[in-house]
């Protein structure tokens, strides 16, 4: 066979990894996949994609995916394999006999960054007007939340304020906490091409990353800080902007809240944010800190571009609060080639965040506790609903600990893998009584699961994703659902099973109901869609095809000015010792996506086969350690096994290691600190050692870990 | 269906979080506020707890502080928290809803 | 470049990047098109409907001028220029068909083909057959000479292969690797006959510091750089 196989059909979608929300056409030929190309007329990707949407697309039909039912009366059981009518009204009858055993909040659920915004908007519909209650959160909980929180508390809403075509216009790129070569690649590349062509990046990360340093892409100052320190060397970057007055006053005065200005500004200004005082602190040159300070101000056109190094962190709210403070004070909003622009991670996060998949909001951002917004919601709902606010999921694991929490609905998660503190986390999973998993594979999670739904991927459903630049944009069906449901039909399901009429006759009319529910997305359909391709929110009458650029002219906030917020810096109570001397960090790496749920089936494996510690070779020297032995790493929480690589990427004193593969187990590591307004993780800052241990066999390393991780077939 | 794993005795009336991390959590919030001044600062420990925290976690803390005296607490989480107790128009949040 | 990236049409290649400019009008075998100034002969001719036959240039990349495929004649000059390096000018009269354009195309395609695999001549869809077809090329002249058809195929890559058979050294893969991804993986090492793509340091794609974002295997017209996932059974020359 010398010439290809010419597809025979195709169907633009969108890919359904990270938060740029590439477009590709997905070729078919007799009916199978054959290939993912980028979509030349993806508002977002322009034609670009990066190795998983293009090519890691396998794991669709791997021999893993699960196909039939599953339910078990105990977790030590086996599964048995039951009919989906079977199945659904189990879980159904499980949910009601455990709400009458331990009262109406004593169930929730939280859904998936990966699922469509129709099949988010049904489980917090399904939460709030079928369970009775709302315990409802979203994987954003563990990544972006403070963004929602820091963000709307300036500007008024947590989303990226430009799309990302916007960067091209921008002169000085300030990248903090983030890595766009390898977390949002086509997001990264279109950020290179603007440093070629003579833009200055600014980088805030304890690593020298590839964004720091590539081919042709240089940044022109790198703050290596010291895990902790962000908010510190934030305001100490303010404070040289408050010192020489490089501040855009006549912005402030008209579109700010000068008041809030000059008491920030009070805060601020005081001798211990002095970058003379903060550089050794947070261990960079004070040089450095003015440097970045009067680039930033200099513009003309600054863009600030943060990711989860900003979020991940006990004072991650506050972080952001700086970086909305510091865009404010220098104008650097409300038009092209500035703002404030979360990275979100996720191909959907954002849409969960919009879709009040939250305990505290409905869709739109609105508080549960505002008796208007609910009366709209119940009218059309048709039940009366809860007005306090619901447990948020670290602390629905704290409930279950104390036997108040016992049922969960987990819609394409694995929190025992993803989330921090796993031993924290097994004994809670152990302690409840109904575990309902609706997800493509086995994976952590599932072994403390009562009830498997299979679910359907991206490629198998109709519905919406929303990107990280506020883009809705259209996911179609491809191939059939291999278990027989796209999963907002398994919803659906679940809903009428447990009482309450819910019919849709396709995904678009959820969208409708998100339209009519949801003022930022009141103009969406599957036909603007259909016609335009895609559309950012807010997407309403004032702007029928949606919103570039936030902010041109007023902020959405109740006197529709910015205001300042007073963040002062409070170390994070993880804290090296002589026990636990270094500081771990962690973050992601391009070929694979989140926990590998996905691209571990794939060969993408071949790039990264498992997670390794990257360590200092000076602190790698003072222990005895080569490149490539295994090492014991323990922190206060739990220890686990990695390899080493010496790296010059670290500085002294940091270690780095990946999340991706189940059996590195990352999470025994980090810590049960979090951001004191939204509980986000403090995944970025964890105190640890590290000791070289022999080499072992595999059967110790399975004996090791104590709960034995799944083995994946061979992709 | 019963788990495995521990056995838990479970009283209704018990908090529905561990005191230690409800403690810690509230104090978080009493630093970030530290800065503004008293009224303010009540006011934003008040508006953050009735918006974000769950009515259980809530009960929890006042009932520590009625029956232990708060004694973990700052001083202005405590009077944050009482803030609660207050009658009156429920006002909206200190960040108040977003309004386009 | 960037409200032009918007511009970009999925079924039509306007052949070099659209941009954003005083509009200027031209004449393309007599048919008037308006464009930006700034725009080359060859968007202007795809935007009149007569599009020039191409190989190296595509409007994902900036013109490179390597293939000679796309000459055309320009009234009042002299000689054949190349019409993706070539800018519009208000007034211009283009000429994309003409004998001695057929024959000069024809002449340059023939080369092409005889150093390209025999048997994949015929039934295949690559933009390189497409350009064939338009210009009514499916053979050559010449005899067996020095040639590439034993090269070493590299399938290091999990994903896609690169057979240096079928590549012509337009160097569309080094400059999207370059322009659109950014990482520079890509070159072309030696000169002259001995010219070939190579990846990082001469390795194999897979060793090198290619980050497999597939730009590269989009872009190439003759499928030399090809997915894996296309061939059923597996991948033989032909």
């Amino acid at each position: 066979m010398a010439n290809p196989v010419k597809p025979d059909h195709s169907v633009v979608t969108t890919c359904a990894y990270c938060g740029v929300g590439c477009s590709f056409k997905a070729e078919t030929y007799q009916g199978r996949i054959v290939r993912m190309i980028p979509w030349k007329e993806g508002k977002a990707n322009h034609g670009h994609s990066c190795v998983k949407g293009r090519f890691a697309y396998d794991y669709y039909n791997h021999p893993d995916r699960l196909r039939t039912p599953l339910i078990r009366k105990s977790i030590t059981d086996p599964w048995q394999e039951v009919s989906w009518d079977e199945a659904i009204h189990y879980a159904a009858s499980e949910f009601r006999r455990v709400q009458d055993k331990y009262g109406k909040k004593s169930i929730g659920a939280v859904s998936s960054s990966r699922c469509t915004n129709e099949e988010i908007f049904l489980v917090q519909k399904f939460v709030r007007a079928v369970m009775g209650n709302n315990n409802i959160d979203n994987c954003a909980r563990i990544c972006h939340s403070p963004t929602q929180f820091g963000m709307s508390a300036t500007v008024g809403w947590g989303a990226a304020s430009q799309h990302f075509d916007s960067i091209l216009q921008a002169d000085v790129i300030m990248v903090v906490g983030a890595n766009p070569t390898e977390g949002h690649p086509v997001f990264g590349s279109l950020m290179k091409r603007r440093v070629r062509q003579g833009a200055k990046l600014i980088v805030i990360d304890p690593r020298r990353t590839e964004t720091v340093d590539s081919a042709h892409c240089k940044a022109s100052v790198h703050l290596a800080l010291r895990p902790g320190t962000n908010v510190a060397v934030l305001n100490s970057i303010s404070h040289v902007i408050v010192r020489e007055k490089l501040y855009n006053e006549p912005f402030i005065r008209e579109r700010c809240e000068w008041d809030e200005f000059e008491s920030w500004m009070a805060l601020i200004g005081s001798d211990r944010y002095a970058p003379e005082v903060i550089g050794p602190q947070a261990g960079i040159d004070p040089e450095s800190i003015m440097q970045v300070a009067r680039l930033y101000a200099g513009g003309p056109n600054s863009a600030i571009y943060y990711g989860l190094g900003v979020t991940e962190h006990s004072q991650g709210s506050t972080g952001v609060m700086c970086l909305g403070n510091l865009a404010l004070a220098c104008g650097m909003l409300g038009r092209e080639g500035v703002g404030v622009n979360p990275l979100r991670g996720q191909g959907n996060v954002q849409g969960g965040s919009c879709l009040g998949s939250w305990p505290h909001v409905f869709s739109g951002y609105r508080f549960v506790t505002d008796s208007d917004v609910r009366s709209s919601f119940e009218n059309d709902w048709g039940v009366s609903l809860d007005d306090e606010p619901g447990l948020r999921l670290p602390n629905m694991f704290d409930a279950a600990l104390t036997g108040h929490f016992r049922g969960m609905y987990i819609m394409g998660e694995d929190p025992v893998q993803s989330d921090p503190n796993q031993h924290h986390v097994i004994s809670a999973m152990k302690n409840m009584e109904c575990v309902v998993l609706q997800d493509l594979f086995l994976n952590e999670t599932s072994k403390y699961a009562h009830v498997i739904l299979p679910g359907s991927s991206s490629l198998e459903k109709d519905g919406t994703f929303t990107s990280a630049e506020r883009r809705v944009n259209r996911v179609r069906k491809v191939v059939e659902p291999l278990a027989g449901y796209q999963d907002w039909q398994i919803v659906v399901k679940l809903m009428n099973a447990m009482g309450y009429a819910a019919h849709y006759n396709d995904a678009g009319e959820i969208l409708d109901e998100i339209a009519r529910l949801s003022p930022a997305y009141k103009g969406m359909s599957f036909s603007l869609l259909e016609r335009v391709g895609s559309a950012q929110w807010p997407c309403d009458e004032n702007a029928p095809e949606g919103t570039e650029v936030l902010h041109r002219v007023k902020f959405p906030r109740a006197n529709g000015r910015g205001t300042f917020m007073l963040t002062e810096y409070v170390p994070t109570l993880e804290r090296t010792n002589d026990r636990y001397p270094l500081l771990l960090t962690t973050g992601r790496i391009l070929s694979q996506y989140n926990v590998g749920t996905q691209t571990r089936r794939t060969a993408n494996s071949r790039w990264h086969p498992e997670d390794v510690l990257d360590i200092n070779a000076e602190d790698a020297r003072a222990r005895g350690i080569d490149d490539g032995d295994w090492l014991k790493i323990s922190s206060r929480f739990g220890s686990t096994r990695l390899r080493a690589k010496l790296s010059t990427h670290v500085n002294p004193g940091i270690v780095y290691t990946t999340f991706h593969h189940a059996k590195s187990r990352a999470n025994v590591l980090t810590s049960d600190l979090s951001d004191w307004a939204t509980n986000c993780p403090e995944y970025k800052v964890t105190a640890v050692e590290v000791v070289k241990i022999a080499p072992e066999t595999e059967s110790e390393t399975a004996g090791f870990q104590k709960t034995a991780t799944l083995e994946e077939t061979a992709a | 269906m019963i788990s495995t794993g521990q056995t838990q005795t479970y009283r209704a009336d018990d908090p529905v979080l561990d005191m230690d991390r409800l403690i810690a959590m509230a104090n978080q919030i009493g630093d970030f506020f530290a800065p503004y001044s008293p009224a303010r600062r009540a006011e934003g420990i008040r508006n953050h707890l009735r918006t974000y925290w769950e009515p259980r976690m809530r009960e929890a803390l006042l009932k520590y502080i009625d029956e232990e005296g708060g004694t973990r607490l700052h001083d202005h989480v405590i009077s944050g928290a009482r803030a609660l107790t207050e009658r009156g128009v429920d006002r909206k949040g200190y960040y108040g809803p977003p309004q386009a | 470049m960037w409200a032009e990236l918007r511009d970009l049409r999925d079924e039509m290649d306007l052949g070099t990047p659209p941009r954003n400019g005083a509009r200027v009008t031209v004449t393309v075998d007599g048919v008037p098109v308006e464009v930006p100034s700034g725009s080359s002969v060859m968007l202007a001719a795809a935007k009149a409907g007569k599009s020039v036959p191409k190989l190296c240039a595509t409007d994902t990349l900036e013109p490179f001028g390597s293939c000679r495929v796309c000459l055309v004649e320009i009234e009042g000059r002299r000689g054949f220029p190349a019409s993706c390096t070539t800018l519009v000018e208000e007034g211009m009269a283009v000429i994309t068909q003409s004998d001695k354009l057929q024959s000069l195309r024809k002449g340059v395609l023939e080369l092409y083909l005889s150093d390209f695999p025999e048997e994949d001549i015929e039934g295949g869809w690559s933009e390189f057959h497409k350009t064939l077809q338009q210009c009514g090329v499916s053979d050559h002249p010449y005899g067996k000479g020095e040639n590439h058809q034993y090269a070493f195929i590299d399938e290091s890559n999990p994903y896609f292969l690169f057979d240096p058979a079928k590549c012509i050294v337009c160097s569309r893969c080094v400059r999207a690797c370059e322009e659109i991804q950014g990482t520079f993986a890509l070159t072309i090492s030696a000169r002259g006959f001995e010219s070939s793509v190579s990846a990082g340091q001469n390795q194999p794609f897979f060793e090198s510091n290619c980050v497999s974002c597939g730009a590269c295997v989009q872009t190439c017209p003759t499928q030399a750089l090809v997915e894996k996932s296309l061939f059923e059974g597996g991948y033989y020359r032909g």
